[in-house]
This record gives C-alpha cells, sequence and structure tokens, in this order.
C-alpha cells in the first residue's frame, strides 16, 4: 500500500492561512491504514486548526469528509456538488488522491496535508517500510523475494556494493544489506544460480513517468482509446 | 600501451599512488608526487569524488597528471552520470590518452558532502564493465556503432573482508567475467585475512593490487574509540600502537607500518602490486617506499 505521513502543523496551517472556510477531504483506504490521512486523522487536523487559529482569534470554519478513495473517480464524483461551498480543500490522500481530487474541484485551490513516501507494508500499527519502488519490471523472481532496486540503496543488480559491514549497508547501518539477505536466502532454496547471470542495465523507459496501464479487457472494449 | 598493464603484464610489482584532486582549481599540491615519483611508479591514480565529496573532475585531473610525466588511472564511479555520461566521459578519457580504469559504484551520497544531491547507479560496476567492454569492441550500451574504437585497461574493485565474503566472492566472478583486468582493494592491515582471502579466490589471471594506507590521527582516534566502521580492519597492536599520540607522530607510525606491509605483500608475493594511499602527500609516499625499500 501506500504509505505517506502528515506534513507538519505549521506548514498546513500556512497554507490555510488566506481563508476563511475549508474542507478536510480524508482517505479511506492506505492512508488510512498507516494513520495519516483517514477520518480520525481528519477530525485531529480539523481540531488543531480550529484550537491554533482561536488562540490568534481568528475563526475558520473547516468542513470534514472522507471518503473510500481519493484515486477512484467512482468514490470522488459524489464529493463535486459537496466541495462547491469551500474556499480551499486540504486533501489527505496521497499525491495520486491529491491530484485526482483537484482534477474534478478544479475551482478551487488545493492542498496537501501529507508528504507521501514510498510503497510499503504495514509491520504492524505504525511501523511501515518500503517495499516497492513501481519500477515496471519486477526482479523478485530472480533475486529470492527481495527487491534489489528498493532495498538496496544504490538499486545495484549484480551483487552487493564494497560497503557492506557484517551483513548491514553502508547507507544505513540499522538496515540489512539486501545482497547479504538475497545471497542467503538463494543459497536457502539452493538456486544460488540465479544471480550468477549478469543482469543487464535496467530499462528505466519502462518507467518513464507519468505511467498508463491499459488492461487488455479496456482495450477490447474501448479500442479507441490504444 | 598502459605502463601499469606492461608492468603488471610482465609479472613486476606494481605501485600505483593514490592523489588527492581539489576541492577547487588549485592543483599544484595534487600534481607534486607526480614530479617526484614518476619514475619510480607505474601510475597515479586519480579518484572520482572520493567518499561521495566533491573535487575535481577525474578526467580532467588524469589529463594534469599526464601533463606532467605520470601515467594516470582514472577512477570512474556509478554514482554520478546515467550510462549516458559514463560513456560520453570514457569516450572522452580515450580521445586524451587515459587507457588505465578503475570502475566502482561509489559510496552513497549522504556518506558525502552533498547528501541531498540525485544518486544516478544508472549502471552498476559491473554492468559499467560490461559497458567497456562493447565500447572498446566499438558499441555503446544501447548497441548503436562508434566511429573509432577506445582502448582501456580495465580494473575494479574487491573487498578482501568483506562479511559476509561470499556475495562479495559472486560479485567479483562477474567483474571478472565482464572484463576487470585487475583489482584494487581497500587498506589491507590484517595480512592473515589477507592470505585467507587470497586462498578463496578463483583461479584466474587477474592481477590483483592490494590496498596500502597511512592512518592519520582522525582514524587512529575512531578506532581507539571503539567507533571503527570500514570495511577492512585494524589491528588491536597497531590501535594501541597509535592510540594518544600527536597527529604527526600518528603519521609517523602510520608511515611505518605501511611500509612493513608493503614490503611484507611484496616479498610473500601476496599481491601483484599495492594501491598506495597517503593523503596525497609526496613526503609520506617516498617514505613509505623508502621503509618498503622500493
Amino acid at each position: 500500500m501506500i504509505i505517506a505521513e502528515r506534513k507538519p502543523f505549521a506548514e498546513i496551517k500556512a497554507m490555510v492561512a488566506p481563508y476563511k472556510k475549508i474542507l478536510i477531504v480524508g482517505c479511506g483506504t492506505c492512508v488510512a491504514v498507516c494513520l495519516a490521512g483517514g477520518e480520525k486523522e481528519v477530525g485531529l487536523l480539523a481540531s488543531q486548526l480550529k484550537l491554533a487559529l482561536g488562540l490568534e482569534d481568528k475563526r475558520l470554519e473547516i468542513g470534514e469528509i472522507t471518503v473510500e478513495r481519493q484515486c477512484d473517480l467512482e468514490f470522488l464524483r459524489p464529493l463535486c456538488d459537496f466541495t462547491a461551498d469551500y474556499e480551499a480543500i486540504v486533501s489527505m490522500a496521497c499525491g495520486a488522491g491529491v491530484q485526482f481530487l483537484k482534477q474534478l474541484c478544479y475551482l478551487q485551490p488545493i492542498f496537501p496535508g501529507l508528504n507521501t513516501s514510498f510503497i510499503g507494508v504495514n509491520n504492524e500499527a505504525g511501523f511501515y517500510t518500503e517495499r516497492c519502488r513501481a519500477c515496471n519490471n519486477c526482479y523478485l523472481g530472480v533475486t529470492g523475494g527481495i527487491c534489489p532496486v528498493t532495498m538496496c540503496p544504490k538499486g545495484l543488480l549484480n551483487g552487493p556494493c564494497g560497503g557492506t559491514i557484517q551483513g548491514h549497508c553502508e547507507v544505513d547501518p540499522e538496515k540489512e544489506c539486501a545482497w547479504s539477505k538475497i545471497y542467503h536466502r538463494l543459497e536457502l532454496e539452493g538456486s544460488l544460480d540465479k544471480i550468477r547471470e549478469i543482469l543487464p542495465l535496467h530499462p528505466h523507459d519502462r518507467g518513464t513517468s507519468p505511467g498508463t496501464v491499459i488492461h487488455p479487457a479496456f482495450k477490447r472494449r474501448y479500442g479507441a482509446h490504444e | 600501451m598502459s605502463k601499469l598493464r606492461e608492468t603488471l603484464a610482465a609479472g613486476a610489482f606494481a605501485v600505483v599512488v593514490e592523489l588527492k584532486p581539489p576541492k577547487g582549481t588549485a592543483v599544484t599540491e595534487m600534481l607534486a608526487p607526480v614530479s617526484a615519483l614518476k619514475d619510480r611508479v607505474a601510475a597515479f591514480a586519480v579518484p572520482d569524488n572520493e567518499h561521495a565529496r566533491m573535487r575535481l573532475a577525474p578526467v580532467a585531473a588524469a589529463r594534469l597528471v599526464q601533463d606532467a610525466g605520470g601515467e594516470p588511472l582514472v577512477h570512474l564511479t556509478c554514482r554520478d552520470r546515467n550510462r549516458l555520461a559514463l560513456e560520453s566521459d570514457l569516450l572522452g578519457a580515450a580521445v586524451l590518452g587515459l587507457e588505465n580504469l578503475l570502475l566502482v559504484s561509489g559510496d552513497y551520497v549522504t556518506l558525502g558532502d552533498h547528501p541531498q544531491a540525485k544518486p544516478v547507479y544508472d549502471a552498476d560496476s559491473v554492468q559499467l564493465l560490461q559497458i567497456v567492454q562493447g565500447l572498446m569492441a566499438g558499441q555503446d550500451s544501447a548497441g548503436h556503432p562508434l566511429n573509432g574504437n577506445p582502448g582501456f585497461f580495465p580494473g575494479a574493485v574487491v573487498i578482501p573482508e568483506a562479511d559476509p565474503l561470499a556475495p562479495q566472492l559472486l560479485k567479483f566472478e562477474k567483474k571478472v567475467t565482464a572484463g576487470a583486468q585487475f583489482f584494487v582493494t581497500p587498506p589491507v592491515f590484517d595480512l592473515e585475512k589477507f592470505r585467507l582471502f587470497r586462498e578463496q579466490l578463483p583461479l584466474n589471471p587477474v592481477k590483483l593490487l592490494a590496498g596500502i594506507k597511512v592512518l592519520g590521527a582522525e582514524e587512529a582516534a575512531l578506532a581507539a574509540a571503539g567507533q571503527w566502521r570500514q570495511v577492512y580492519s585494524l589491528p588491536p597492536d597497531l590501535v594501541g600502537e597509535l592510540a594518544g599520540k600527536e597527529p604527526e607522530e600518528v603519521l609517523m607510525l602510520g608511515v611505518a607500518a605501511a611500509g612493513r606491509l608493503l614490503k611484507q605483500i611484496k616479498e610473500e608475493k601476496l599481491a601483484d602490486g599495492v594501491y598506495l594511499k597517503a593523503k596525497g602527500r609526496t613526503d609520506l609516499l617516498m617514505k613509505v617506499m623508502e621503509e618498503a625499500g622500493l
């Protein structure tokens, strides 16, 4: 899922300072799971803003709403009429959600309430770690289920760099060296041969942004989009 | 033909001396060891933004070394260039007559003096060796033909004390397959560990240059404080010998230790040569060579 963190309060407060009536839109999927932008966090931000501005004798009217997913038109469309009453919107979604919401509600300024961090996993509540860089060329079948593009800071495809110290990474000594782990896993599997071949240069053209994926069924139905 | 290649091919003991490209345009100090040692060493290595700290470009520095009468060994790191930049810099090196290459992944940017820079690593060091092979054979990494092929003597790095060692050896084999002609190691202080590493090396014709380093006061202090975090270890007796000494005294003891190690590596034929790091200082470099009887 997408992992995000809320922006510092002072930054959000400064963004909404020129307005008298704002809407905070939460997102009920990834960022709700990582405790950054779900319904609870929307309520918390609204309260913080009211309190902080109240102390400065300023008044800010805040609407709150959380949709299932801001990255999905199905859930965003019903919001359009609702947002018309507000001067500005704070989206508590990932960067994709913020942009999609603005695409629909294009009359008001929109501000991100979060910094989007990475695609990662929920180890346990409050502890999230990165696993995927969405490179569009998955190596996991070769590298024992550990992504060298993501888990090695240098994204090296052919083995460890020279900085491994006691199996740990030169960049962050708290983290294990991805290539030490890849080697160990494949050794246990008895499939070290998988990494004896030299992997060629990564096809970065496959990751040219902005990416588009069109499902074959969509192509069949709407051939004109091909 | 490169003097380094000739020396190694002839089975003679090769001494490579590392220079310190300046952070700025004042090059006199960097070039001082060249005029003093050009007749006594095989090559002068020019690091490429070593430790991810921005310094004079290695290809330009190497050309100055050449003009001063020395033979350069140009480092090229994958950290700062994508494949286009790597290839065009390699062609640039070739037309300037620079043949010896040391191809490395490169220390990560956050460890250096521009921690917010974008790390590139479009190629890794194995792939960079392949790129070099491709250029020498007349085509770029996208398969396009070249108009004039460069000639290089490509080398790479291997870590004798890597922990774990097996993944490092796997990468070493890939580097050999990708055309590495010689290998440079990080500084060697523990000869017993180095001997063990040599025994584990697969039999192949590639040449090995053992790293020799003159330790400084900062490094001695780190080691004495138990904060040594490098890919090579320091024997406790050496750490004890350097502990609490004045900086110049540490350097002199460091010179003596480096000289002893160099001499022993040469006498025992533990390597085909050495890669000598002494802060780019002519006086230290000369003393080490004197101590080693070179």
